[in-house]
């Protein structure tokens, strides 16, 4: 019996050493109890909080905040099946019901920004108590600080109230969190903002690509003037200037990169970074920004690609009429910012378009580019540091940051009321880069001018490259709204929306 | 004349002892004798001899010798355990032999149940056994398609005829969403992670299946799904017994049940008649249908052949006082029904057991096989799996050249509407390499050590090692897909997947009777852990298909390039009790614990109780004069089981590090975490109550099994989805509930005796599920390729989709139905409009899908009738199925009304006017792929068959050769037909049994079962084989 009763000891002996054995961790991938600990852990976790911004401006951006204005508009193909999914965005005719919708770029736009949002909550929840060099460990903390005030920033421009998380999602329970008003995220967003700036290098201390303090200040100031407060943009956007970080590009269409070349270059403040080729850091966004169908010859001339191949489909930001009209007369961005292809299988009148040329660069690979996108330009601090000014009625201050866009632009003085002058001077030096929406909107004109947009359209729909005969859809411009309704995927599992 | 009379026969012995019987006079004298067994002739020592109404006795040696003195008038009395009792007369011979017969019913026979042994009689649970040696003629190569039709509650389904593949067993319908259906193997003790298509059947002794929680819990975690105990073949002690068993027979696909396919004639006049209904001119190569008289080129039949199958087994096994021993080898050399696929099995095991004295007892058995098998992409869906893809091939397009040469790939004219181009599937059949070679070790080594009477402490170290290699290679001049013309680019992929697992298990049973108590003590510790590494490459574009090798690949296909690292560790112990009262109150409990690695952190330990008992009732002494009844027994059970099936790293927050941005011109690698932690993951629970009956009655002429269960799976493995602010897209959590209830009947029969003995063995089950509950706010799920919905309060898993009713038949029908808008016209296909708002709408809100099918039987049946006359033996066993339904998912080709493929020939019978409106199954083909995309793509219930079956699947008549002796122990020729034939109204293919998953391959799995996407048949087997004993 007492062998027996020493068996069992044993027995029991083994059970309890043997808790640690049942830890297995995965051997082929990370997990979060081994991550989050190196310098290299932790820069590795930034790069992936880049990420999602190169699908955001690939796409959906650019058609909620530039095709969703006046600047530009979807270009109808009527042999191929409807995609509602953009025309809605172009038309403002998307199905709202209870605040919510299902369109598919709402939906995206939304979940991007909050992968941004929750990488950045990972960082910023371990790195405090890593132990890494200071220097990586601001570095880290303040590219991510910026990335989170960024993402809000958009949600809160584009959905007014929307869950805020700031710590990484631990459970089902926390998933869901109830909708926080604008007034609270503002405050995040300022918070974070104001956080990073002094995290961050400066530009010229920072790995190109990267956001720097200038850019950290750049955004915070856009913050400011959405919220009107123009003092505190002001001395932001001063400090960016004086920083000696950037200055304009001589030449507009160089402030513009090429698929491998002027990348980050004295302009830029900062870029969604891309590059040509096989590792999937790629961009497309050109080939989204087309009219179609389109042969292959037509892009091989556009682009240069040896192996283009036809593309169907409906085109997408297409600049409009109106646009082409808003450039003065010898304003040297037309020609750098518009040129015009042929299709000769599109339906509408010859077939010949305008098109997007900013961003058109020859590169090597079918719908595979490396040109940047920018996010914000030194030529933007000027124009928002003008406007800055103007609105606290220092119109002598201003003038000489206009005029220094304008005179790049080969124009002289402006005309008419100064603050109209740099609205107007934002709409064309800025043309194209997702700014016209969020400008309309944080001014207050957004309805009423693409109410007008609207009725242009519909009474004109060939000027606005529907085939003649064809109608813009029943519901054009029925549902123009300064927000978008919250999307309805998201709304089966958040129970708040 | 000793020597000699030993391989005399023994009913020519009884005619000597008869005739001796009168020379001799009532005197002592010393008698002596051979006792033998009489199934295998072999010798049996042991065996009590007893001179009648004295204390005089003595017992066999290891020849099964023994000497007796007794009176020459004198009745000898022969008793073994597990052989029923003999009285022979002496009649004043001084040489009795016996032949004694194995009691199979006896009730003192010992089966196997978790961790032990217990008489059957005192068995508190479900349990069946299952002896494969009667099973041993029919002429298959797995386990599972032996077990067809002979286990009550336990549905096994061959889903494909792949060689060496596709047993689908399930028992007691057990599902679930997530985690695996398959039940636990347990072989020689040891619980391993592979299936039993590694084990020859020959090898195993016993199969015993255990179905109530009681019977299971002993496993705990990973018992939800039943276990399956296997003892394999160990040496008794005696002389040294060979057998060597043989059976080679030939494979051919029947024509009953094949899809009937439009030949050439018909194929040119539906596609002559398509652009005539079309309005449009009609091609050249249509013009005259007739031209085409006796040209068809019936592609599926040219991918089948009639195959050779040959089984070779050969057993030794012996043993004395000191040492055991048991050795099989197999063989097994099978060519495919279908063109280029072929299949090789060598398998070997070795049981040893020694006893250095008679407290200890060391075993170890060995048994290594390997498989060599080839399927060229026979199964796939539409335009990926060659099988699928001849099936639909035009029938104006040639096998052969007009020299007899073998066509490459054949393409018509654009205007013909032959949009694809096909390789000749022949070709692909032969020259595709899809290869597996598989290498299976499993083994044990023990100690049993009994150091007191009644005590036993057993220490096992087992250890199991799988390596499958697969080697794919497509040549320049094959493909399995459609579209591709030849030649093509080159491709391979190599597969290389090692598995090992072992485990350390300590056991102590204590048994002992005090009084009238009789009860037994178990006490286990174990200790498993598993690990897979897997490395996928993949590579295209060789410069020379003659040398496949990853170094002469231009391209390697990262995308496609893998490793893969899997670990658990599993820690468990176990503590149960067996009591019995008079051995006729029953009661077991037991209770087990598992700690294991897949578990999160805050649910590490899982703890299964459960708790049996019985009632003999004819050991009452109001039922001890019910002559009739021999047993009835009252029992029922109640447990909990698990199911681990969850995936091993499921509980972490796991780190996706090919998240790279780029900063300027540098890359930078970028890491995320990609799924959400969840240390409070555990199994998926089963609480188990069965109730049943077992009724003998006529001394164990008629035999009767009743079950009824009921069980209930709760904290299902769920993928929820979260919202995606979290950064996340779904959350692993147990969640949900399941129900399953079913009623379980046995019947065996001993029709007749004597010379002419006939046995019945029959059995009914009716399983039945309910979903009672998914996640929060989620209340259905669909399947892969949204053919089947699961959703609270119905069934799982059912067929979704669209209902239909014919077709629209006029301008008025049209007009006064709902449509899809912009889609529907005169002739094409009607569906329902479900939720009443006037439009047919597919997804989205207003949906108007609905419950189509349900691919689960009523229930299930099984009858095997044996039948031996003198030298003569004939059995016949039928399995049948009724009430299952098959989605025909490769309708959405064979009935594509756009002409692209060859259709079914009943597709003749489609609308094509209003005064020609058909039979109301097919739509207009006018108005292209807006029209006829809806009936193709849309899956409505015309999709669905009745796949209600019964099946013949095996007759078998063997002859024991007399006259042999002098050779053989025994010999034995028999032939026999495997799925000799299937009564069915299944029309979708020859196999109503068919699963498999959307892209064609491997079996459907528990959310989507019941799909045909005309896979593999199963052959019938015409096959003559011996059995020699030496």
């Amino acid at each position: 019996m007492k062998k027996i009763i020493l068996f069992l000891g044993l027995i029991c002996f083994i059970a309890m050493s043997c808790e640690d054995e049942l830890n297995v961790f995965p051997e082929d991938s990370l997990s979060v109890p081994t991550f989050f600990n190196t310098e290299d852990d932790f820069t590795q976790a930034v790069n992936a909080n880049y990420e999602p911004l190169r699908s955001l401006y690939n796409s959906t951006k650019p058609f909620m905040t530039e095709m969703s204005a006046d600047n530009t508009y979807f270009a109808r193909n009527t042999a191929f099946g409807a995609t509602e999914t953009n025309q809605d965005i172009a038309d403002h005719s998307m199905i709202t019901q209870g605040g919510i919708t299902p369109n598919g770029n709402v939906t995206n736009y939304y979940r991007t920004l909050y992968a941004i949002i929750a990488r950045s909550n990972q960082i910023l929840v371990t790195i405090d108590d890593a132990e890494i060099d200071a220097a990586v460990k601001a570095n880290v903390k303040g590219q991510a600080l910026f990335l989170r005030a960024f993402a809000y920033f958009d949600l809160v421009q584009l959905y007014e109230s929307v869950p805020m998380h700031l710590e990484p999602v631990l459970d089902r329970e926390g998933a869901a969190l109830p909708l926080t008003s604008e007034d609270v995220l503002y405050g995040q967003i300022v918070a974070d903002a104001l956080a990073a700036i002094p995290l961050l290098p400066l530009k010229s201390d920072q790995q190109p690509g990267r956001v720097t303090s200038g850019a950290a200040q750049t955004l915070l100031a856009n913050v400011h003037m959405v919220l009107e407060e123009w003092e505190a943009a002001e001395a932001l956007l001063k400090s960016v200037v004086g920083s000696g970080e950037y200055m304009l590009m001589p030449n507009y269409e160089d402030a513009f990169t090429g698929n491998s070349d002027n990348k980050n270059n004295m302009e830029s403040v900062f870029e969604v970074q891309y590059r040509e080729g096989a590792e999937g850091v790629q961009g497309n966004f050109m080939y989204n920004f087309l009219p179609r169908p389109i042969e292959a010859d037509e892009l091989a001339l556009l682009f240069g690609t040896p192996d283009a191949q036809p593309i169907n489909g409906q085109g997408n930001n297409i600049p409009t009429p109106d646009i082409i009209e808003a450039y003065e007369e010898g304003d040297l961005r037309e020609d750098a910012s518009i040129m015009y292809v042929l299709t000769r299988e599109s339906f509408w009148n010859d077939g010949v378009y305008p098109i997007i040329k900013k961003f058109v660069e020859p590169h090597a690979l079918h719908n595979n580019h490396g040109m940047n996108f920018p996010v914000y330009r030194y030529s933007e601090v000027l124009l928002f540091l003008a406007e800055a000014l103007e609105e606290q009625g220092k119109g002598g201050e201003a003038l000489p940051y206009l005029t220094q866009v304008r005179t790049r632009a080969g124009l002289g003085a402006h005309t008419g009321d100064l603050g109209d002058a740099i609205f107007r001077e934002r709409r064309v030096e800025l043309a194209f880069e997702n700014k016209r929406w969020f400008d309309l909107v944080r001014t207050g004109q957004a309805i009423q001018v693409m109410t007008e947009f609207g009725d242009r359209v519909i009474n004109n729909p060939n000027a606005y490259y529907f085939p003649v005969g064809v109608e813009a859809a029943g519901n054009a411009f029925t549902n123009i709204r300064e927000r978008y309704a919250l999307p309805a995927g998201e709304s089966e599992f958040n129970p708040n929306f | 004349m000793k020597k000699k009379l030993n391989m005399i026969s023994p009913r020519f012995l009884l005619v000597l002892v008869f005739l001796w019987s009168f020379s001799t006079h009532a005197q002592d004298a010393t008698v002596t004798g051979t006792v033998t067994s009489i199934e295998d002739g072999q010798a049996l020592p042991g065996v009590n001899v007893l001179v009648k109404g004295t204390t005089q006795g003595a017992v066999t040696d290891f020849d099964g010798n023994y000497s007796i003195v007794a009176n020459s008038n004198a009745t000898l009395v022969f008793s073994y355990i597990g052989f029923t009792t003999q009285e022979i007369t002496i009649k004043g011979q001084n040489q009795v032999d016996a032949s004694m017969t194995e009691d199979a019913t006896s009730l003192d026979e010992v089966i196997l149940v978790g961790y032990g042994t217990q008489i059957k009689r005192e068995v508190t649970g479900s349990v069946q056994t299952v002896n494969l040696t009667e099973l041993s003629d029919i002429p298959v190569t797995q386990v599972g398609q032996k077990l067809q039709g002979q286990l009550a509650g336990v549905q096994i389904n061959q889903t494909t005829g792949t060689p060496g593949e596709g047993l689908n067993i399930r028992i007691r319908g057990q599902l679930s969403v997530s985690g695996g259906s398959e039940p636990l193997y347990v072989v020689d003790g040891f619980p391993i992670a592979g299936n039993l298509n590694n084990i020859n059947p020959a090898e195993i002794e016993t199969l015993t299946v255990l179905k109530d929680a009681a019977s299971t819990s002993l496993y705990g975690s990973r018992a939800a799904n039943g276990v399956v105990l296997i003892t394999t073949k160990q040496g008794k002690i005696g002389k040294t017994n060979v057998s060597f068993n043989m059976s080679t027979g030939l494979q051919s696909v029947p024509q009953r049940g094949r899809v009937e396919m439009m030949d050439a004639v018909e194929f040119a006049q539906f596609k002559q008649e398509y652009y005539q209904d079309q309005g449009d001119p009609v091609p050249d190569i249509f013009q005259n249908p007739s031209q085409y008289e006796g040209q068809t080129n019936d592609w599926y039949d040219a991918m089948l052949r009639t195959a050779p199958i040959s089984i070779y087994n050969l057993s030794v096994s012996g043993g004395s006082e000191k040492f055991r021993a048991s050795l099989v080898a197999g063989l097994t050399n099978q060519d495919g029904v279908v063109l280029g696929s072929d299949f090789q099995q060598v398998t070997l095991r070795a049981n040893m057991a020694f006893n250095p004295n008679d407290k200890v007892e060391i075993g170890v058995n060995i048994a290594p096989s390997w498989v060599v098998r080839n399927d060229p992409a026979t199964d796939g869906s539409r335009g990926t799996g060659i099988l699928f893809n001849a099936l639909h091939t035009w029938p104006i397009m040639p096998i052969n050249n007009a020299d007899g040469t073998r066509t490459e790939f054949n393409r018509f004219p654009a205007d013909t509407g032959n949009i694809f181009a096909y390789a000749n599937w022949l070709n692909s059949a032969e020259r595709i390499k899809n290869e597996d070679r598989d290498l299976n070790l499993v083994s044990n080594a023990y100690v049993d050590w009994k150091p007191i009477k009644g005590l036993s402490i057993k220490s096992s170290i087992n250890a199991e090692f799988y390596q499958r290699n697969t080697e794919f290679f497509s040549p320049t001049n094959a493909t399995n897909r459609i579209n591709r013309p030849i030649p093509t680019n080159n491709e391979a992929i190599w597969n290389n997947r090692d598995e090992f697992n072992w485990l350390n298990e300590n056991i102590a049973t204590y048994t002992n009777s005090i009084g009238n108590h009789n009860f037994s003590v178990l006490g286990v510790f174990s200790y498993q852990q598993f690990r897979i590494d897997r490395t996928r490459i993949r590579a295209t574009d060789f410069p020379d298909d003659r040398l496949p090798v990853i170094q002469g690949a231009i391209n390697i296909d990262r995308g496609g390039t893998f490793d893969e690292v899997q670990e658990s560790t599993l820690v468990s112990g176990v503590a149960g009790l067996t009591y019995n009262y008079k051995g006729k109150y029953l009661l077991t409990g037991s209770i087990r614990t598992d700690g294991s690695s897949r578990f999160g952190s805050e649910n590490r330990w899982g703890t299964f109780p459960s708790v049996s008992g019985g009632w003999i009732a004819s050991d009452e002494s109001f039922l001890e004069n019910a002559e009739a009844i021999s047993l009835l027994k009252i029992r029922g059970s109640w447990g909990v089981t698990g199911n681990q099936n969850i995936g091993n790293y499921t509980q972490y927050a796991l780190v996706d590090n090919n998240v790279p941005a780029v900063f300027g011109d540098t890359f930078a690698p970028g890491s995320a975490v990609n799924s959400l932690s969840n240390p409070n993951l555990g199994w998926e629970t089963t609480e188990q109550f069965d109730i049943g009956l077992d009724l003998s009655l006529f001394k164990d002429r008629v035999s009767f099994i009743y079950d009824y269960y009921t069980k209930n799976t709760t904290n299902l493995l769920f993928n929820i989805q979260v919202p995606r602010e979290s950064g996340f897209s779904n959350f692993s959590d147990n969640i949900g509930e399941l129900r399953f209830w079913g009623h379980e009947f046995s019947l065996n029969t001993v029709n007749t005796t004597g010379r002419f003995k006939w046995t019945t063995n029959a059995n009914i089950s009716f399983n039945r599920n309910e979903v009672v509950a998914l996640a929060e706010g989620i209340d259905q799920v669909f399947g892969p390729g949204n053919l089947h919905i699961t959703q609270v309060g119905q069934p799982f898993a059912q067929f979704y989709g669209h209902l239909s009713d014919g077709n629209y038949l006029n301008q008025a029908d049209l007009d006064s139905s709902p449509q899809v808008p912009g889609r529907s016209t005169v002739g094409s296909i009607k569906l329902i409009d479900v939720n009443g708002d006037g439009v047919i709408t597919r997804g989205g809100l207003d949906d108007d899908r609905a419950i189509t099918g349900n691919p689960f039987p009523d229930f299930t049946y099984g009858i095997t009738n044996r039948i031996t006359y003198d030298n003569w033996d004939f059995s016949v066993i039928a399995t049948g199925s009724q009430g299952n339904e098959v989605l025909v998912r490769h309708l959405f080709s064979t009935t594509n009304l756009d002409g692209v493929f060859n259709l079914l020939k009943d597709v003749e019978n489609r609308f094509r006017s209003v005064e020609n409106p058909g039979d109301g199954f097919y739509g207009t083909t006018v108005g292209g792929g807006r029209v006829t995309g809806i009936e193709r793509d849309w899956v409505n219930d015309r999709f669905v068959a009745d796949a209600s079956f019964f099946n013949i699947r095996n007759i078998t008549l063997g002859y024991t050769l007399p006259g042999l002796e002098k050779y053989f122990k025994s010999a034995r020729i028999y032939g026999s037909i495997q799925n000799v034939h299937i009564f069915t109204k299944y029309w979708g293919g020859p196999n109503p049994e068919i699963s498999v998953q959307n892209n064609g391959q491997g079996d459907g799995g528990n959310l989507a079962p019941g799909v045909d996407l005309s896979g593999y048949p199963i052959p019938r087997i015409i096959n003559i084989g011996v059995n020699l004993n030496f």
